[in-house]
């Protein structure tokens, strides 16, 4: 069996910081690093290897230099990772990753298995799940927290808001794993050693995959006209002490006295 | 047609949806139609023009059950094959961005993600989008047409109109087999009350102790009317509730919020952020939450809250 699993190089949001004036986003600095989700994709895909055979490759879309980014999740288990470049400068829009990511699927042949994670930490569209299986034309098994193999379909649990709906679909298929799905394993030293001479390939989207790069640039349905950050002004006011009544008290006269709250006495 | 189509699996989603796309269609001289999907879809259909409709697609089908994103894709793709709408406005839940993003790729389309605005601008769409986990937000210009966009719950206010009857136009497009099945469906147990429109809400960390102490929240709640909520971990791996507030949750609009041992990542904080006041009751005054926050407490929750509630009995406390 065939897994590929399709991780990305995400910025660390929780670094991102606005200016409180000019509501500008502080961008320079903030790492990239391979996202939190991918870890759950990762160890979903080398868990299904591990259980019914086969090999695990990963995939992702980004620059060049997130190369020397994966030595972690090669250790979990990985076969290989195939790093396609990203053609467009940073952050790559989801309809244009799920297209890229589609082609070097059908370049990699045979796959049975594609998994993704629900979301990335950082683009946050949950577009490229069913972008990519319309572009591959399988079936998607989204918001996965519980997945198996039985006689050739996957068969696992979904999690929608309303409803947990257990499914099945044929192979080939794509699924989409929540971070609930799994606690991804911490490779070993070795694990990680040994990790270190296993390849990442660089792949162009022009001479390896056959597409434009100018046509993927027109493509790019959403022109950005404007980006500030969110300002949200608490007050921020923290009470301490040791009698919990009395500070129950003071909390209520600063509630009743900035309006929050109305009340008799 | 030149208009908006709006779609949603939840009844009052697409009346909110309904109530924006009507403001924006009244200044563009465009129409507004809302697409309802089901395997035996029944009611006044035509009053869903008292909500702003002029017009409401209907699909029924015995294949369209369980939100199943490949019948629903088609069902969808088919409504606007036939309306042909300018814009595409879904329901940003999970089984709205599922499917409106196979309907994207399917009909090629820009799709912008959680917006919390949209106009059309010389016929372009613009739209106002929450990115980096809320952190920012971003404006785009929509390039395709049709163009798409998804709003989370309680964005919008739904809005009565009048009670101009709706257009009903029922259609039958084509609905293939899926491939994924489902063997079997459980209806959580919901909240019963939408979390977006509690007055108040008491929200529960991981610094709760115990399922037994969410007693000390539900007495503080119904001083106010208000509904017990909680972060991610609280409901996805304690399983004390079946959804949870935050960036992939709910997004609560409420007067007073109330935090319990929450410790406030920028993943919880931006489900919560829109409530007016907030208060936050932590042991640790490192807390990220207490710069979240307009009051906070240093405080073991265990402690504080069942002598703050009382105090908030004896003065008779509602919110203001």
């Amino acid at each position: 069996m065939k897994i590929v699993a399709c991780i990305k190089y995400s910025l660390d949001v929780s670094e991102v910081k606005v200016d409180p004036v000019s509501k500008d986003l502080k961008m320079a600095g903030v790492p990239y690093r391979v996202g939190n989700i991918d870890k759950n994709v990762l160890e979903t895909a080398v868990k299904l290897q591990e259980t019914f055979g086969g090999t695990v490759h990963a995939i992702s879309v980004g620059p060049a230099k997130a190369k020397e980014s994966f030595r972690e999740a090669m250790a979990m288990g990985l076969e290989d990772v195939t790093l396609i470049e990203d053609p467009t400068e940073g952050q790559v829009a989801p309809d244009i990753t799920a297209l890229i990511l589609a082609e070097a699927i059908k370049k990699m042949g045979d796959v049975d298995v594609v998994v993704c994670g629900e979301v990335s930490d950082d683009g946050f569209t949950y577009q490229v799940p069913p972008r990519l299986a319309e572009a591959l034309g399988i079936p998607l098994v989204s918001f996965v927290r519980k997945v198996t193999i039985e006689d050739g379909r996957i068969v696992a649990d979904r999690d929608l808001e309303d409803s947990v709906q257990t499914v099945s679909a044929p192979v080939p298929a794509l699924i989409s794993v929540m971070e609930e799905i799994n606690t991804p394993r911490r490779p070993t030293l070795l694990e990680a050693m040994k990790a270190k001479k296993k390849p990442v390939h660089l792949w162009n989207i022009e001479s390896d995959l056959g597409l434009n790069s100018d046509d993927l640039m027109q493509k790019a349905a959403l022109e950005k006209v404007k980006s500030e950050g969110v300002v949200i002004h608490r007050k921020q006011q923290v009470l301490k002490g040791d009698d919990l009544a009395v500070m129950s008290d003071e909390l209520v006269d600063i509630l009743f006295a900035d309006k929050v709250l109305k009340g008799g006495v | 047609m030149s208009g908006i189509l709006v779609y949603s699996e939840k009844q009052n989603i697409a009346h909110e949806l309904l109530g924006r796309a009507r403001q924006v269609a009244d200044k563009q001289n465009k129409t507004v139609s809302v697409a309802i999907l089901g395997e035996s879809v029944t009611g006044d259909m035509a009053s869903l023009g008292a909500w702003g409709a002029d017009s409401v697609y209907v699909v029924n089908s015995p294949l369209l059950v369980g939100l199943g994103p490949e019948t629903f894709t088609d069902a969808l793709t088919g409504v606007i094959e036939q309306a042909e709408p300018d814009l595409i406005v879904i329901g940003a839940t999970k089984p709205g961005l599922e499917i409106s993003a196979h309907v994207a790729g399917r009909l090629d389309l820009g799709c912008a993600s959680f917006c919390v605005d949209f106009d059309f601008e010389d016929d372009a769409v613009i739209a106002k989008c929450m990115i980096y986990s809320g952190m920012g937000m971003n404006t785009y210009k929509i390039k395709t047409k049709p163009a798409m966009l998804t709003v989370a719950p309680a964005v919008f206010n739904a809005l009565e109109v009048g009670n101009k009857a709706a257009e009903v136009i029922t259609i039958n497009p084509p609905i293939k087999e899926p491939a994924m099945v489902v063997v079997e469906y459980k209806d959580k147990a919901t909240a019963g009350v939408r979390w977006e429109d509690a007055p108040m809400i008491v929200d529960v960390g991981q610094g709760m102790n115990d399922k037994s102490d969410l007693e000390i929240a539900e007495e503080l709640a119904a001083l106010f009317d208000g509904q017990v909520a909680c972060t991610r971990p609280v409901s996805s791996e304690r399983d004390w509730f079946p959804e949870w507030l935050g960036l992939s949750g709910k997004k609560i609009h409420a007067d007073l919020c109330v935090t319990l041992g929450v410790s406030g990542s920028i993943q919880h904080v931006v489900g919560i952020r829109d409530a007016r006041t907030i208060v936050a009751v932590n042991n640790d005054e490192n807390a990220g939450i207490f710069s979240q926050a307009d009051y906070g407490v240093v405080a073991d929750l265990h402690e504080f809250v069942p002598k703050f509630t009382a105090v908030l009995k004896a003065r008779s406390a509602e919110l203001a």
